[in-house]
């Protein structure tokens, strides 16, 4: 049983290293020459192709220039296709959905390994990848599997705040300055919403009608630290203190009350999808609007961060 | 012997107690004179909203889905002379979840009153397949072939279920409430959508309960006594899944009901078994009607669906019966 197993980890580089002295060969030259850093090159068979990472696992030599990702996380997926690195495979929520509509074109060709919470080892080892992103309170399990495939780095975990998770999955891309441009792109946005529109002293409340009760995110949710972002104050809650979110009883849905009420949907079309306690008090809901979850829940990174406010904005000229 | 309360008073008293604790107690919490206010029109409109449209709706199906769960699950008993069946067995519930689930993660159907129709069409559909695969070829024979093949189907569309819940675990961890059985949110209409199959499933109930003690015996004993065995079962099985898809379209599959209800009634009425399925159907009111305001006051400011209250009430009752062999036999 050990045998198989010993041997697995030294499977692909018997066909990458005749590669690797091949390129390391005639790169040696040229990389030497104008990078001037002999001392990493003497080390092992990398040189100047690795870098190390400092990860929930501790260290790890990835790659100094990715070109095939797998990402096991949405708020990776998210950061690598904003960093312009669009990772070759990726974890996604929802199988039969796939990848987020919202990421655009380019990310068409990211195929889909499993889902976030089982992700598929084999369909990964498939991809041939270079590096792999994980999360280390969901992947724990597959962390040694993994590394056989490939050099692998945990992201600590997806309830850390989200900006420093964009940061992680940047750093471990090898574009730590990547993450810095994005999230300032995204606080000027908002700043920018909070100006056009004043939303100064305004309050807002996210709302996910769940199977009958009724979920409300706080300001440490994604979206909620979003409204937030946009100037917007959540009306507090004891429960928001220690969680993203808390689930209320349809009874107490007046709870749910705010100068902008925001009801997350798969149909934004759909106004059935409204939670019947919440229809039959339409009167106390007067800025109620209808959002798509796949962003504005699900949506968590610096894309997602930009069309939560595209859509945000959208509601309030309309309004 | 005659100083002993009976049981069946107790139960008796139960039900108006248990009715009145489901429109009074809640998780937003509203004083006795404001509950009444509002049920007479008057109060104020939080009230009103919870009381008329909360506590009222899903206290009627509360009752629905009790009297289904009780009067299947001591036909159930009856008919397959097990004291442990369950109104599930025959896949009725197997088939609304995976119905359900399917609505789910490929028709985008989203809200509990949506489902209906889903669950509904599932759990016949199931049990007519599970009917068409094990019913006994000659009526003398029990069961047993039945019972088997209901196991295996819910074992299969069970794991169907699993399946594709794992394909979307997001859009599942919404539906978890539903899974578990709950009356969070159930309007009449709910209701209403599945009220005839729950008077047809009545009626077949009522038609072949007379013939339940002559098989009860034994169902050659049954046949010598002049019981159409062939109509009796027919009856059975359709009142059987009538109710229990029935209660599983308003309610997800709430455990235990159909079980320990039957049991216990069993233990407190004797033998016969027309008065097994009566007291068990008042039984099964008290039983939801009572875990479903426990589940609401349970996780302030959320709910706990009730179907969990039921298990958690329910598993303790019948390790203990199951400990009184004397009693438990049929």
């Amino acid at each position: 049983m050990h045998l198989p197993r010993l041997s697995r980890p030294s499977r692909p580089r018997p066909s990458r290293r005749p590669r690797l002295a091949l390129a390391g060969a005639a790169l040696a030259a040229l990389t030497l020459a104008a990078c001037g850093n002999p001392a990493d090159s003497a080390t092992d068979e990398g040189g100047d192709d690795d870098r190390e990472v400092t990860h929930a696992r501790g260290e790890a030599t990835v790659p100094a220039d990715p070109q095939r990702v797998v990402v096991l996380e949405p708020v990776q997926l998210d950061t690598a296709v904003a960093l312009g690195m669009t990772p070759v495979g990726a974890a996604v929520l929802n199988e039969a959905a796939g990848v987020p509509a919202y990421l655009g074109d380019d990310a068409d060709d990211v195929q889909t390994v499993g889902t976030v919470t089982e992700p598929d080892v084999d369909k990964i080892a498939a991809l041939r990848p270079d590096l792999i992103i994980g999360t280390e309170t969901r992947h724990s399990a597959l962390y040694d599997q993994l590394s056989d495939v490939a050099p692998t780095v945990y992201m600590a975990s997806q309830s850390d705040p989200w900006q420093d998770n964009v940061r992680f999955t940047a750093a471990a891309l090898g574009d730590p300055e990547g993450a810095d441009e994005l999230l300032e792109g995204y606080q000027e946005r908002c700043d920018e919403i909070a100006a056009e529109f004043d939303t100064e002293g305004r309050t807002a409340q996210l709302v996910r009608p769940r199977d009958g009760l009724v979920t409300l995110y706080g300001p440490t949710s994604f979206a909620g630290a979003t409204l937030e972002c946009a100037g917007f104050t959540t009306p507090e809650r004891p429960e928001f203190a220690e969680e993203i979110s808390v689930d209320l009883s349809p009874e107490r849905v007046l709870e749910a009350q705010a100068d902008l009420v925001l009801v997350t949907t798969t149909d934004v079309e759909d106004e059935s999808t409204i939670p019947p306690s919440i229809t039959a008090n339409a009167a106390s809901f007067p800025e109620l609007h209808l959002v798509d979850q796949s962003f504005w829940i699900t949506g968590v990174g610096p894309l997602g961060g930009q069309t939560v406010l595209d859509d945000l904005e959208r509601i309030l000229s309309g309004s | 012997m005659t100083l002993r309360p009976s049981p069946v008073a107790l139960l008796v008293l139960a039900v108006p107690a248990a009715l009145a604790l489901s429109v009074l107690v809640g998780s937003n919490p509203v004083p006795p004179g404001d509950v009444w206010a509002a049920l007479t029109g008057g109060g104020d409109a939080t009230a009103r909203f919870v009381v008329a449209d909360q506590r009222l709706p899903r206290t009627v199906a509360g009752v629905v889905v009790g009297l289904a769960l009780g009067v299947s699950g001591a036909l159930m008993q009856a008919y397959t002379r097990n004291p442990f069946a369950d109104p599930g067995l025959f896949g009725v519930s197997a088939g609304a979840s995976f119905a359900v689930a399917v609505a789910v993660a490929y028709a985008g159907v989203t809200a509990p009153a949506a489902y209906v129709w889903w669950a509904v069409g599932g759990a016949l559909l199931a049990s007519l397949v599970v009917v068409a695969l094990g019913r006994p070829t000659d009526p003398r024979v029990p069961p047993t072939r039945l019972v088997l093949t209901g196991v295996a189907v819910g074992a299969v569309l069970a794991g169907l279920t699993t399946g594709i819940s794992l394909s979307d675990p997001d859009a599942f961890e919404r539906m978890l409430t539903w899974h578990a059985g709950s009356l969070i949110d159930r309007g009449y209409a709910v209701t209403l959508a599945v009220a005839p199959l729950l008077v047809l499933g009545a009626l077949a109930a009522a038609a072949t309960a007379p013939s339940l003690n002559a098989i009860a015996l034994g169902r050659d004993v049954a046949q010598a006594q002049g019981v159409d065995l062939r109509r009796s079962d027919l009856l059975a099985l359709a009142a059987i899944t009538l109710l229990a898809a029935g209660a599983a379209a308003v309610a997800g599959p709430v455990a235990f009901v159909g079980l320990v209800v039957p049991h216990v009634v069993r233990w407190c009425v004797g033998v016969d078994q027309r008065r097994i399925l009566g007291v068990s159907a008042v039984a099964g009111v008290v039983l939801v009607l009572v875990a479903d305001v426990v589940g609401r006051v349970a996780v302030l400011p959320g709910e706990m669906p009730a179907g969990i209250v039921t298990a958690f009430i329910g598993a303790p009752v019948l390790v203990l019966l199951a400990r009184r062999s004397r009693a438990t036999g049929l």
